[in-house]
């Protein structure tokens, strides 16, 4: 049932009272044709996207036509269909809502790349991880006898993602080995029965700019195309977006919200410019959302002399806000020895409204390890998300994560759903193939999970009890399982005695998926999207961020990465360094607050 | 929107059927040939009021000719093509996931019943098969509920009880109309409506005769029951409330003196066929629904000939033709089954399907017009052909194709005398009025309905002593064999093996010469009673002064004092009453070939 016979549900007549109040945001509410918003940080802008995406999908489409709406990655796509619900917008079979490569795999590459006789195998099977990374270390031992990825990777993967017209000089011509991996390594891949994630885009863009019939269909099935994070997204996605909208003949109309200033992801092959020309076409109507509701005015103010741009943002909130510099001594670990001692005074002062509400945000996982190290000695309960962190968060550990949570009380409060995990669960079974298996399979779930509520359960014995009921059983009927199964052993292994969860009840694990009273360990590339009370920005050090030796261009990116990490806070900013080693971009922020320099 | 293709496998009569659709169907064939079974198959997969647990099918479902007991690999298929949507935006968003041809686009939906994949061991019983639904011949693209709703099949099944359905307002095709319209009258006017039913209502009810009724009912049921069991009762004509007053409207026939379950069958069946035409088109006018195949199963019983006729003219007519008629006009496309050469004199040229035994395996086969390649002028004339013969032929297991009235009155004459009842044997003989017999031969030919056919023509010689039928030869020959050459003797022998016959001279000479001089003599003085120069000839037998026929002068002669028919008929009266078993070689070769190809 479309949201047309719903009428109005409580949440989007809520939702759209509170735009009008902005006049950015009603101007995006009632925008028409194709609209670019720019939404810097705390706008709002998930806000206003949900709303919009309703309203278009009540007034300006109708079933079976729909609604496209793309964001980067698949945990955003998931918060995007949380915040549709909360507008009465679910179960609508006319809105997608996914990754762009999921977008192009269903939508494009699925349906059509055999109509189209790509040359791609079938059935199409998606590669894991470790299939694609063996396929190339095979692809670089047969063509220059080196099967190192690591020297290989990021020159293999900005090269495709970069130059997509493979018919071009310019693919041949400006790195010719690197082309003739690639070359080589797709065709491997794809005579081992398999497509990867680039494939599922460059196979989607070729088929949308080669065959007007493609266009034809997806702009029958989508005459309106949203595209969340667009900053985030690159060359393939942009060109994407003009093919489908800004074409010369059946345009789908473009909604799209992002901020340049946030493109953090250059190494996937992200163009914070691609933004800015497209807010600068004349066929498309620009809007910038002013109002910040997150930060205080000191921190939007230091923020803004941070990345060196002036945007004219304004707090909505009344309050200055905090930003302090912490010179500490004995380097990272001396910084981080500082803020377990600060931590204790925010909460006392209630600056932070529960130790959930601050977060230790840092360049790397080198620098992850030594705060987790200095929590865990204070006896802060932390959530660590970074590449050393005990596991990895994923769709697959979100869902355990959430099993857990329904064993802890879930199951009374109703915060995570019983049949919201078994609809993911179900999500494992792709590939499955009898329905009876299935429903065989789901009654051993829920026996599982009913007769392990007690939260007071050890992880480790609990993760064993869950792998004997249920997982198991996937693993050895779903092949397309396996990087799970890795997953489930890494989470297994960081159990075991010594190990960082050794002691861990199944409370304690539950409580990683909220998060809601645990110290927040994260890296600035990670906490994109997230907000706290108090952010503590660790490592802050000269030849950290940015590295050494990096030229004035090179300095773009981690500017916007710092500025990131600054405007995750609402009130204070406490930035850690090393004492007489201050990144250069601290200096700026402390000259913007301290006009008379002193350094 | 338009079937283009029907596929079935293994299903009930189809063992392997494959037809090809235009626009519009009329199915026809013998009884139990399966064409009921034909419209079940399509409402397999575009149904929506078919619940899941008929879609699951028996095992006895099974073509008669699958060896028992079943393996694995059988499978009952269905599947059909669709086409002519992608200038409809909303019909391509409904099929742009189906495809299998591009351009033009050609959509394929697919049923399939099978064996549950993934068990080891051979099926055994009807626990062991589910059935799929699917698009595009991508089987994990499963179809969905949403797809049915939008372009239903709806049947209406043969020997409706349409007398019951329209008293019945739940099952009335009138209930969405009147409700339609119920929901545009101002409800102010409305109430002054009930009030004034009310009203008069009142009045009847304060006759005195009328309210002593009323008393004596409710007095005799307190009598019986007690006043506590007791619902008063009066008497009154319906709920006199302003929507419930709509819905108590009843279609009155004969100027609103009599209502429908009065009238006769043929009057009720006709007000079905039309509110549910308009119903329909309501439908597609709201977007409920984007496209509706109309699935009508032999809808002739009760109307009257030139009803039949009318009806299904308008109804087969050629879709979105302008028309000034009031009334919203449907898109619908019409799959009907009849056994009425008067519903198949209207229907469209393009739209026939027959349903015949394939002797080999006794499956059920279909022949369809859909892709016999006719000229606009060669399609009106089999179009007049077969409204003037009222579409008979169709039906025939075998056609003998004539040029004149005097072949029809004569062949199945001298066939009884050779031992063939033609009527019995379902073979036709058919005058096409003339010699043009080229579209014939691709209508009811092996590329067309395929009919076990012979035509029989005239030599015709001229003066000149060119034979004109021997040119027509070579022509229709070379549908056959475009190569074709040969001497006139060969073009004869070749033809003869194709079932093209051709009577030496005319028929009327030919059957002189075979030694039916007497009749016709005698028929002809039979008709000419006025004693004159033609009388004379004929009892002469029509000799030249050296004793040879005078051709020319005897047909001038039957054609001037008798006319052509008038005597052939008489002829052919006066052959049927006599034992002499005498017929040209083109006739009986054509008689003997066609009985030989109907067996």
């Amino acid at each position: 049932m479309s949201s047309r016979q719903l009428g109005k549900p409580a949440g989007f007549a809520v939702a759209v009272e509170s735009l009008r109040a902005n006049k950015e945001q009603w101007a995006v509410y009632n925008s028409t044709g194709n609209c670019v918003v720019l939404a810097g940080p705390g706008s709002g802008k998930t806000k206003v996207l949900t709303a919009k995406v309703a309203r278009m999908l009540a007034e300006d489409v109708q079933a079976p036509r729909g609604v496209a709406c793309i964001t980067y990655s698949s945990e955003c796509a998931r918060e995007l269909e949380r915040r549709f619900r909360s507008v009465g917008v679910h179960g609508t079979p006319n809105l997608f809502v996914g990754t762009v490569h999921s977008f192009c795999l269903k939508c494009i590459v699925q349906p059509y790349a055999q109509l189209a006789n790509e040359p791609l195998p079938i059935p199409l099977r998606v590669a894991t991880e470790a299939e694609a990374d063996r396929c190339l270390s095979d692809t670089l031992k047969r063509l220059v006898g080196d099967e190192r990825l690591s020297s290989w990777r990021t020159r293999f993967d900005s090269y495709r993602r970069r130059i997509l017209d493979r018919e071009s000089p310019d693919w041949h011509d400006r790195d010719s080995q690197a082309a003739a991996v690639i070359e080589a390594y797709e065709a491997q891949l794809h005579s081992r029965g398999m497509i990867d994630f680039d494939d599922m885009m460059l196979f989607g863009l070729r088929l949308i700019e080669r065959h007007e019939w493609v266009r034809k269909a997806i702009h029958a099935r989508f005459p309106i195309l949203v595209v969340d994070e667009y900053q985030d997204l690159g060359v393939p996605l942009h060109r994407l977006v003009n093919s489908l909208c800004l074409g010369n003949s059946r345009c789908s109309r473009l909604f799209v919200v992002g901020d340049p200033d946030q493109s953090i992801y250059g190494f996937t092959g992200a163009q914070p410019e691609l933004l800015e020309q497209l807010a600068g076409d004349d066929r498309v109507e620009p809007i910038r959302l002013k109002l910040n509701y997150r930060s205080r005015q000191q921190i939007i103010t230091a923020s803004e002399a941070a990345l060196g741009q002036q945007r004219g943002y304004q707090a909505a909130n009344a309050g200055i806000g905090v930003i302090d510099f912490h010179p500490c001594l004995g380097g990272v670990p001396g910084q981080a020895k500082a803020i377990c001692e600060l931590i204790p005074k925010l909460l006392e002062t209630g600056v932070a409204h529960g130790l959930g509400e601050i977060a230790v945000l840092y360049p790397d996982k080198n620098v992850g390890d030594q705060i987790a190290i200095a929590a865990t000695s204070s006896g802060f309960d932390s959530v660590r998300i970074d590449r050393n962190a005990p596991y990895q968060k994923g769709p697959f550990t979100r869902w355990l994560e959430g099993c857990a949570a329904w064993c802890c009380g879930g199951w009374r409060s109703a915060d995570v759903r019983l049949s919201d995990l078994i609809s993911s669960w179900r999500g494992f079974w792709i590939a499955a193939n009898s329905s009876a298996d299935l429903v065989h399979e789901r009654r051993a779930l829920v026996k599982f999970l009913f007769a392990t509520r007690d939260p007071s359960c050890s992880l480790a014995s609990w993760l064993q009890a869950f792998d004997a009921a249920c997982l198991k059983q996937i693993a050895l009927l779903v092949p397309s399982f396996a990087p799970d199964v890795v997953a489930f052993q890494k989470i297994q292994a960081a159990c075991s005695p010594g190990k960082a969860m050794a002691t861990w009840s199944v409370a304690q694990f539950a409580g990683q998926l909220s998060g809601g009273d645990h110290l927040k360990l994260i890296t600035l590339h990670s906490s994109k999207g997230l907000e706290f009370d108090v952010v503590f920005m660790l490592g802050m050090d000269r030849g950290v961020l940015p590295r050494n030796n990096v030229t004035e261009k090179g300095k773009h990116e981690p500017r916007r990465l710092f500025y990131v990490g600054l405007t995750r806070a609402r009130h204070e900013v406490h930035l850690m360094f090393t004492k007489g080693q201050h990144s250069e971009f601290v200096l700026d922020v402390h000259r913007s607050l301290n006009p008379d320099p002193k350094g | 929107m338009r079937i283009s293709r029907i596929q079935i496998d293994n299903f009930r009569n189809f063992h392997k059927l494959d037809v090809r659709l235009s626009d519009h169907a009329v199915i026809v064939g013998e009884n139990r040939v399966g064409k009921s079974n034909l419209l079940h198959a399509l409402r397999l997969i575009l149904d929506p009021s078919l619940p899941d647990s008929s879609r699951q099918l028996r095992l006895e479902d099974f073509w008669d000719g699958v060896p028992r007991p079943l393996v694995r690999t059988d499978r009952i298929v269905i599947s059909v093509d669709v086409t002519d949507f992608e200038e409809n935006e909303d019909d391509l968003a409904l099929l742009a996931e189906h495809l299998v041809e591009p351009e033009p686009m050609v959509a394929r939906l697919t049923y399939a019943f099978q064996p549950i994949a993934g068990q080891a061991s051979e099926p055994t019983s009807e626990q062991d098969y589910e059935f799929v639904l699917f698009g595009g011949d991508r089987p994990e693209n499963r179809l969905t509920y949403e797809l049915r709703r939008r372009m239903p099949l709806d049947v209406l099944p043969a020997l409706r009880d349409a007398e019951g359905d329209l008293a019945n307002w739940r099952r009335s095709p009138l209930r969405p109309l009147l409700e339609n319209v119920s929901g545009k009258i101002d409800r102010s006017e409305l109430a002054t409506l009930a009030e004034q039913v009310t009203n008069a209502t009142n009045q009847i009810l304060s006759v005195e005769a009328i309210q002593g009724l009323v008393r004596l009912i409710n007095s005799s049921l307190t009598g019986i029951v007690g006043a506590g069991h007791t619902t008063e009762v009066t008497l009154g004509f319906s709920p006199t409330e302003g929507d419930r007053l709509i819905r108590a409207l009843r279609l009155l026939i004969d100027g609103g003196v009599r209502g429908v379950p009065e009238s006769s069958l043929g009057a009720a069946n006709l007000l079905y066929f039309v509110l549910t035409m308009m119903r329909v088109a309501e439908d597609e006018a709201t977007g409920n629904r984007s496209h509706t195949f109309l699935g009508v199963e032999e809808p002739e019983a009760h109307l009257h000939p030139h009803l039949q006729r009318c009806v299904f003219r308008s109804l087969l007519s050629p879709r979105n033709a302008t028309s000034d008629s009031p009334q919203p006009e449907t898109t619908a496309t019409v799959l009907l089954t009849t056994h009425s050469p008067h519903v198949v004199s209207v229907a469209p040229v393009r739209s026939l399907v027959v349903l015949r035994r394939d002797a080999p395996d006794n499956s059920s086969i279909g022949v369809s017009t859909a892709s016999v390649e006719l000229s606009e002028t060669e399609a009106a004339d089999i179009e007049r052909y077969l409204d003037v013969t009222r579409g008979e032929i169709v039906f025939a297991k075998g056609a003998i194709l004539v040029e004149g009235e005097a072949e029809e009155y004569l062949i199945p004459v001298l066939a009884k005398k050779l031992g063939h009842d033609l009527d019995q044997l379902g073979i036709t003989v058919c005058s096409i009025g003339g010699t043009h017999f080229f579209p014939y031969l691709k209508f009811f030919g092996s590329n067309g309905l395929n009919i076990p056919l012979a035509i029989v023509t005239d030599e015709d010689p001229k003066v000149t002593g060119k034979k004109l039928g021997i040119a027509r030869l070579r022509r229709l020959l070379n549908e056959f064999d475009d190569e074709f050459e040969g001497s006139d003797d060969e073009i004869i022998a070749e033809c003869e093996s194709n079932g093209l016959f051709l009577t030496r001279h005319t028929l009327e000479v030919a059957m002189w010469h075979c030694g039916r001089r007497n009749s016709m003599k005698n028929a002809f003085l039979d008709l000419v009673r006025t004693n004159n120069q033609a009388r004379l000839r004929a009892k002469n037998e029509w000799k030249n002064a050296n004793g040879t026929l005078n051709s020319a002068q005897m047909l001038r002669d039957i054609e001037n004092e008798v006319g052509k028919g008038r005597f052939s008929q008489r002829w052919a009266a006066r052959i049927a009453t006599i034992p002499n078993k005498n017929c040209p070689k083109s006739i009986k070769d054509a008689i003997a070939y066609v009985v030989e190809t109907t067996r």
